[in-house]
């Protein structure tokens, strides 16, 4: 008789949670500007100061651009991208609260964001830096980045007239195409305005840690560089350029009030304006594009104030040039380049394959095309690779 | 030549942390309690020290003085790893809860509490907590006359901040304390049997509470290292970052011996910045993360083979003590 019960108990729960995803919340009511809710994954928390904070900023700013309420925003913190069960779980709850669209801001949550999509044809799923909306097939699964190579080009400029022994250092994160595309970037800003400059990078295998984004700045400044710049989530390297009384370009934040004999200027992200458009599209009922990649031209990718009383004579109207010059159709990466071997360089994909090659003058390769991600993965001569 | 006196200068920064976080658990250790609450009390002390910079400059104001703004970090970063290690000692000691629990919640709240102060003074500040540059040079590298100056040497010995100097005379004492004084044989003596200890009128609560407190205050300079000088002065969300547990690891490392946690500290610090400056071709970073890890296990490997007595935790070491079970 209890045998039974408990099995009577047991078919009724599942019946129940059957039932449950039926009436999924999301899956039938029109969206509209009253019923929406806006959820979004995040990596760290407000109190980075960076990459969190910086994403943070651009969900106040799509709410205030659609004169929505900030409880109409739902925003879960600290969630692990390595941790896919608890990322899906975060998704879940996000879902349940009445979420129609979700964002997530790192790379990492790729698995987590496919599968949810799968899962959850209703709900619109937007991805920030990743790369499987491509491929996935999935209607409602999106992957949106900004052009952030444009704005570290023109930041390159201003470390480029400001150097004085021609050396540049770069506190890079992972060693893979998103990095190497900024970088590169910034190499190539400088070398547009000195054409003897170089630059060596250390890689720290994180996207941010304090101690080694410290301890590699300190490595390069040991080296010589004379200018510091970094992709990586922290103001460590700031800290270390105005400490050792060299000069810094940022990320992510403006960085002079932490280090302001050091800073020069600070490539950013503004993810509000991806942001006020994917959900403006969701209220009009308009479909999103599967990539999206905006740069300086809507201002997704932007400076920080340049710091007049350190920057180099003439850096805002060189920086001006080139920013018209990018508007009117200038490739970032374009030209001869060659890699440190002198060979043409080549950007290979993912299954190490070359799909494009810098033959001669006229070559140009158009970032995030293929992808909103980045995907410029060549190492060209000039810079030093130290670990 | 050039790259290597970088590679030793950056070697003992970095060791510097770890050191004050090795020598304060080992002295915990040694009077028998094992307090994982290491990464806990380094937060606390890193926020707290520079909160106590921090809210002085705001009040003094232009005037504010960088020696009494360096020693008000100092001693409040201590006094909040000595409420850390009160706290685990309350528990512990006087209520006997379990230690590992108690270490593990201590490091929990303190990573919370660290992070919740550090940014708490960010807001205030709108934006960055940052101290001034008075402040920030009372931390910078020494530059004593005629010593600093010499060349190799003066930079080998003499161009470190003075918390440097700081942990390297607290090791030699340590050195001293549990080898040649008194009290020192009478601490080992409650961390290796305290019922003995009692029995001879040695007051174990007592030693116990002290160690553990003072103990949790040098691992909280740990923290105000990390934040003053690792972070000039400027609260940086999860400054420490994890080398409160490889303290932990060192204490093991260094077999509960203040001379050896010096070698141990050099070495994980030294590890942890050899590739940026003398980086071997192919050699992937992580293997670089191991081996510190790897000298660990090894090195419990051979102390657990030679049975040696000397280079054992101590015998009480988490157990808490009742008096009545003797």
């Amino acid at each position: 008789m209890k045998k039974a019960i408990t099995l009577l108990l047991a078919l009724a729960m599942i019946f129940a949670l059957a039932a449950c995803d039926a009436n999924a919340p999301g899956s039938a009511a029109e969206v509209t500007r009253e019923n929406l809710k806006v959820g979004m994954v995040h990596i760290s928390e407000l109190g980075d100061q960076g990459f969190t904070f910086n994403h943070d900023q651009g969900a106040r700013k799509m709410i205030a651009d659609l004169g929505l309420s900030m409880d109409q925003y739902i925003p879960k913190f600290n969630v692990s991208p390595a941790d896919i069960t608890a990322t899906k779980a975060a998704i879940v709850e996000l879902i349940d609260a009445g979420c129609q669209i979700i964002f997530a801001t790192s790379f990492g949550y790729n698995v987590a964001m496919t599968e949810s999509a799968r899962e959850f044809p209703n709900i619109i799923f937007c991805h920030a830096t990743g790369f499987d909306a491509h491929s996935a097939g999935l209607s409602n699964l999106h992957n949106y980045f900004a052009k952030i190579h444009q704005a570290r080009y023109l930041a390159g400029i201003a470390a480029g007239l400001k150097t004085e022994n021609n050396r540049l250092g770069y506190v890079a994160a992972h060693p893979f195409s998103e990095v190497i595309s900024g970088y590169t970037a910034f190499y190539l800003g400088a070398l547009s305005v000195n054409p003897d400059v170089t630059m060596d990078v250390i890689y720290i295998n994180s996207w941010g840690d304090a101690r080694l984004e410290r301890e590699a700045a300190e490595a390069l400044i040991a080296r010589g560089v004379d200018v510091l710049s970094q992709h990586s989530d922290g103001i460590a390297p700031a800290l270390a350029a105005q400490d050792a009384g060299i000069w810094h370009v940022g990320y992510n934040n403006d960085m002079s009030t932490v280090a302001p004999d050091a800073s020069l200027l600070s490539p950013r992200i503004d993810w509000g304006v991806y942001m006020t458009f994917a959900v403006q599209s969701l209220l009009d009922g308009n479909p999103l594009p599967v990539d999206w990649g905006t740069g300086i031209e809507t201002g997704a990718a932007f400076l920080s104030p340049l710091n007049t009383a350190v920057a180099a004579p003439g850096t805002q109207e060189a920086i001006d040039k080139a920013f018209q010059e990018i508007l009117d159709g200038k490739m970032i990466f374009s030209g001869a380049l060659v890699d440190n071997d002198g060979n043409p360089a080549q950007i290979t994909n993912f299954a190490g394959d070359v799909i494009f090659t810098f033959t001669d003058e006229n070559s140009y390769f158009v970032e995030s095309d293929v992808y909103s991600a980045p995907s410029f993965n060549a190492i060209l001569k000039g810079i030093n690779i130290i670990s | 030549m050039e790259q290597l006196i970088f590679f030793i200068t950056a070697a003992v920064v970095a060791a510097t942390p770890l050191l004050f976080g090795t020598l304060g658990e080992i002295l915990t250790e040694k009077s028998g309690n094992l307090n994982l609450g290491v990464e806990g009390m380094m937060f606390m002390g890193a926020a707290v020290g520079l909160s106590a910079s921090f809210l002085y400059e705001q009040a003094v104001g232009a005037g504010a003085s960088g020696f009494l703004s360096a020693v008000l970090a100092v001693v409040f970063g201590f006094l909040a790893g000595v409420l850390g290690g009160l706290i685990y000692s309350v528990l512990t000691v006087t209520l006997r809860a379990n230690q590992v629990v108690s270490g593990l919640a201590l490091t929990i709240m303190g990573v919370g509490m660290g992070n919740f102060i550090g940014e708490l003074l960010g807001l205030r500040a709108g934006g960055f907590a940052s101290v001034s540059d008075v402040t920030r040079s009372a931390f910078s590298g020494a530059r004593i006359p005629g010593l600093s100056g010499m060349p190799v040497i003066g930079r080998l010995l003499f161009s470190f901040d003075f918390m440097v100097y700081m942990v390297i005379a607290a090791a030699v004492l340590m050195i001293w304390f549990l080898n040649k004084s008194r009290m020192g044989l009478h601490l080992r003596a409650v961390g290796e049997d305290p019922a003995t200890a009692d029995a001879d009128g040695i007051n174990v609560t007592r030693y116990k509470y002290l160690a553990t407190c003072i103990g949790g205050g040098i691992c909280g300079l740990g923290g105000v290292y990390i934040s003053m000088v690792r972070s000039s002065g400027t609260w940086i969300h999860n400054c420490v970052g994890g080398l409160g547990w490889i303290s932990v690891a060192l204490v093991i490392c260094a077999a509960w011996s203040p001379a050896r946690a010096i070698l141990g500290a050099l070495l994980f610090g030294g590890l942890s910045v050899l590739r940026f400056y003398l980086p071997i071709q192919d050699v992937p970073a992580q293997v670089y993360n191991i081996i510190p890890f790897l000298a660990t296990v090894l090195i419990l490997i051979f102390t657990s083979v030679r049975q040696s007595k000397e280079r054992h935790q101590p015998a009480s070491c988490g157990v808490n003590y009742f008096r009545e079970e003797r």
